[in-house]
């Protein structure tokens, strides 16, 4: 189900590393474990990491949810550890998703949902969405170092 | 993700020991939902063995809380860890739910 391997590095990154998920919520659970794993080694506070935790968790949600649609497929996540910030692509076949181009929701939410997308904006210091036909979606996200988070 | 369920003083007490997320969430919800269909239920959910929870875990609890007030009910959470209280406030939820810091708090607002 979760799959692990490090493949070539580019310029300043301290660390890479490529997984590959099947879309199934099950696989949820133990990629965070694999997460917090790095995240603890990267230098972020406690805070930072659990907000790029949730972040994750919830760009992964929405593939399964959105993008597959309960259909299975794979999710590539490439995980990167600079010296100032983290980022982790998350790529998969699915239906074209944006989570970027999500409303932000009424705050405190009157009725259930909407939140996984402003929190992914929220928790986040950039997000960046790419589609194209032979690589699917493509989720960029990057939190940086050397603040405190909130 | 466990929950466990008992009742004292007429009160449900719902704890729920785990992580909970897009994966344990429905049920979370079905196990809710059979205690807070019902009139005038009162339900405390204490989550002080929950360290993590998602956007479908607080829908879960809006749509539960919607539930309970269109029957008259009263729910409290109790015990939130401080990254769960963190996801709470992010989504200004503390506004609208009763949030207690220990269970016999709960239970003392829910029988008096």
């Amino acid at each position: 189900m979760l799959k692990a391997g490090n493949k070539s590095v580019r310029g300043d990154v301290l660390t890479q590393e490529h997984f590959e998920l099947i879309s199934n919520s099950e696989a949820l659970g133990p990629f965070r474990e694999s997460l917090r794993d790095r995240l603890s080694q990267s230098g972020l506070d406690e805070k930072g990491s659990s907000n790029v935790t949730l972040a994750v968790d919830e760009a992964l949600t929405n593939v399964i949810r959105h993008a597959y649609g309960g259909r299975e497929g794979k999710i590539r996540v490439i995980y990167e550890d600079f010296a100032d910030r983290v980022e982790i692509a998350i790529c998969d076949n699915g239906a074209k998703f944006d989570p970027t181009l999500a409303k932000d929701p009424e705050l405190p939410p009157k009725k259930p949902g909407g939140l996984g997308c402003y929190f992914i904006k929220t928790l986040m210091d950039k997000v960046e969405y790419r589609y194209d036909k032979s690589g699917g979606n493509q989720l960029y996200l990057t939190k940086l170092k050397g603040r405190i988070s909130k | 993700m466990k929950i466990h369920q008992r009742e004292k003083n007429g009160v449900n007490l719902l704890e729920v020991d785990g992580e909970i997320d897009f994966h344990s969430s429905p049920q979370l919800r079905e196990q809710l939902h059979q205690l807070i269909d019902k009139e005038g239920c009162k339900l405390i959910i204490n989550l002080k063995k929950v360290s993590y929870i998602d956007s479908s875990g607080l829908a879960t609890f809006v749509e539960a809380l919607q539930r309970v007030n269109r029957n008259q009910g009263s729910l409290i959470i109790s015990d939130l860890t401080t990254p769960v209280r963190s996801v709470f406030e992010i989504a200004k939820l503390e506004t609208i739910f009763t949030l207690l810091g220990s269970e016999d708090e709960a239970l003392g607002v829910l029988t008096k």
